[in-house]
């Protein structure tokens, strides 16, 4: 029986390990962590001060067959197929399967960390994210600065959603006239992909949120309460809440060479194989893979991998689908794939409910009880067909 | 361009969401006075956002080229 090593506790790791056959694979899931988190639930603790229940005990949510490990990894060795971890344990395998997401790296950018500390942020912790909400709750006017701190963001979407929830709130408080909104990032426009900009860009306009593009941070002057851009423009805030850049978990490898100056595994985007080792994949926000990083990637990921160990053809083709909340109860999806362009979603009360669904769903998807009715949902909405049949829609009458 | 320029090669081909202009903003980070940037890929609307972004960032395209299974953007960083 082939011996399979996962290493994270994450939305990747956790399906995979409930997807493998028993009868074919030992497999272990070795994460630091006892708890599972809902991540996209800190969007909602944040903007929402939604209730904090958005963990479940990792153990439960593995089959029994599943040996469980609560150790923190520091070391992996690609070559002798061993793995260390801070307690001293080791740990082999036949196949490794690297799942151990991304952490947020505030530190990367002077006086980021500062503003992180004390107005929070929604991609790290429970109490970051309620430090959010109390002091969006606190605001009786000013300017509030929401932006995406990095070109490399966990959850692509999370940065918009933020400033339009924000932007709903202020208004139901009846505090939007004395408040100024101001959204920036270092794309060149609110968001990156086309298809969806074109959908967000008008909303943010009518929202009267300003917008500043091409502004790539360099620097927080916590003094002065400015952020400035290494294209050289500056915007003061009264409240900064900034989406930290992100890096790779911090794991030494032998050999050193599969990490990027990330820290982000390098990763055959088609196999998922680690780049220049046997009997290695990585899934999910840990890879550098072209694509979002987002838990519906590491879900997709994980299936590929599962066809790979069972000796099965498999190729990931870098399917995004990732619910994007535009407030007021309405939400749209950015979906893409690496052969077909984001697609132009209309919003809709639809997939704002979809989106909410998910929260609920979220901890039956992990063992892939719901992955035939995903498979079809999947399918009928994959970018190539949704772009033709909007082409249809669009050709003229003759 | 003389050969001796630091040239900086990003590859984003067949790059999905959110695309090409993501590695170029990370590349434009490391990126100091005088360094080249070559960025490779193949989604067509690249084009339109390598001009946009040298036009904000007052950096240089010195040329934008159509290959068989590319475009190539050349840039040259006068400003960091």
């Amino acid at each position: 029986m082939k011996r399979v090593l996962i290493i994270g506790g994450g939305s990747g790791a956790t399906f995979l390990a409930n997807t493998l056959d028993r009868r074919q694979f030992e497999t272990t899931v070795v994460s630091a962590s006892v708890l599972h988190m809902f991540q996209p639930g800190l969007l909602y603790i944040a903007f929402k001060n939604a209730p904090a229940g958005i963990t479940r005990a990792e153990r439960r949510l593995l089959p029994r067959h599943v040996h469980f490990v609560q150790q923190d990894v520091t070391h992996v060795n690609l070559r002798e197929h061993r793995v260390r971890t801070q307690a001293g344990m080791e740990l082999t395998y036949d196949e490794v399967v690297l799942a151990t997401g991304v952490q947020t790296a505030a530190a990367r950018i002077p006086g980021l960390e500062e503003v992180n500390a004390q107005f929070g942020d929604y991609h790290s912790t429970i109490e970051q994210a309620q430090k959010v909400w109390r002091h969006l709750a606190e605001v009786r006017g000013g300017t509030i600065v929401i932006g995406q701190g990095a070109a490399i963001c966990k959850c692509p979407p999370s940065p918009l959603e933020g400033v339009l929830l924000a932007e709903e709130f202020l208004r139901e408080r009846g505090l939007k006239s004395r408040t100024k909104l101001v959204y920036f990032t270092p794309y060149p426009r609110p968001y990156a992909a086309e298809g969806i900009n074109d959908i967000v860009a008008p909303i943010l306009q009518a929202r009267g949120i300003e917008v500043r593009t091409f502004f790539d941070l360099d620097r927080v002057d916590t003094a002065n309460r400015t952020i400035y851009s290494i294209e050289g423009e500056q915007i003061p805030y009264d409240l900064a809440l900034i989406v930290p850049p992100f890096i790779g978990a911090p794991i030494t490898y032998e050999p050193a060479e599969v990490l990027d100056e990330d820290r982000l595994i390098i990763t055959d985007k088609f196999s998922l194989r680690v780049k220049g080792v046997e009997s290695a994949f990585a899934i999910g926000d840990a890879t550098n893979l072209p694509t979002s990083k987002a838990g519906v990637g590491a879900h997709l990921e994980a299936k590929v991998v599962a066809q790979a160990l069972a000796a099965k053809p498999a190729r990931f083709d870098g399917r995004t689908h990732c619910p994007m909340d535009l407030a007021y109860g309405k939400g749209t999806f950015v979906i893409g794939s690496y052969a077909a362009p984001t697609v132009k979603y209309a919003p809709s009360r639809l997939n704002h409910w979809m989106k909410a669904a998910m929260a609920r769903v979220y901890w039956i998807s992990l063992r892939g009880w719901l992955d035939p009715l995903f498979d079809v949902y999947f399918r009928l909405t994959a970018p190539e067909k949704l772009a033709a049949r909007k082409a249809h829609r669009l050709r003229p009458a003759a | 361009m003389a050969e001796t320029e630091p040239r900086t090669v990003v590859d984003a081909r067949e790059e999905s969401c959110p695309g090409p202009i993501t590695d170029l903003a990370k590349a434009y980070r490391r990126s100091k006075v005088g360094d080249v940037i070559e960025l490779w890929a193949t989604d067509p609307g690249v084009k339109a956002d390598v001009r946009a972004w040298a036009a904000k960032t007052q950096n240089e395209v010195v040329s934008i080229e159509d290959q068989a299974d590319k475009v190539v953007a050349v840039l040259k960083i006068h400003r960091r």
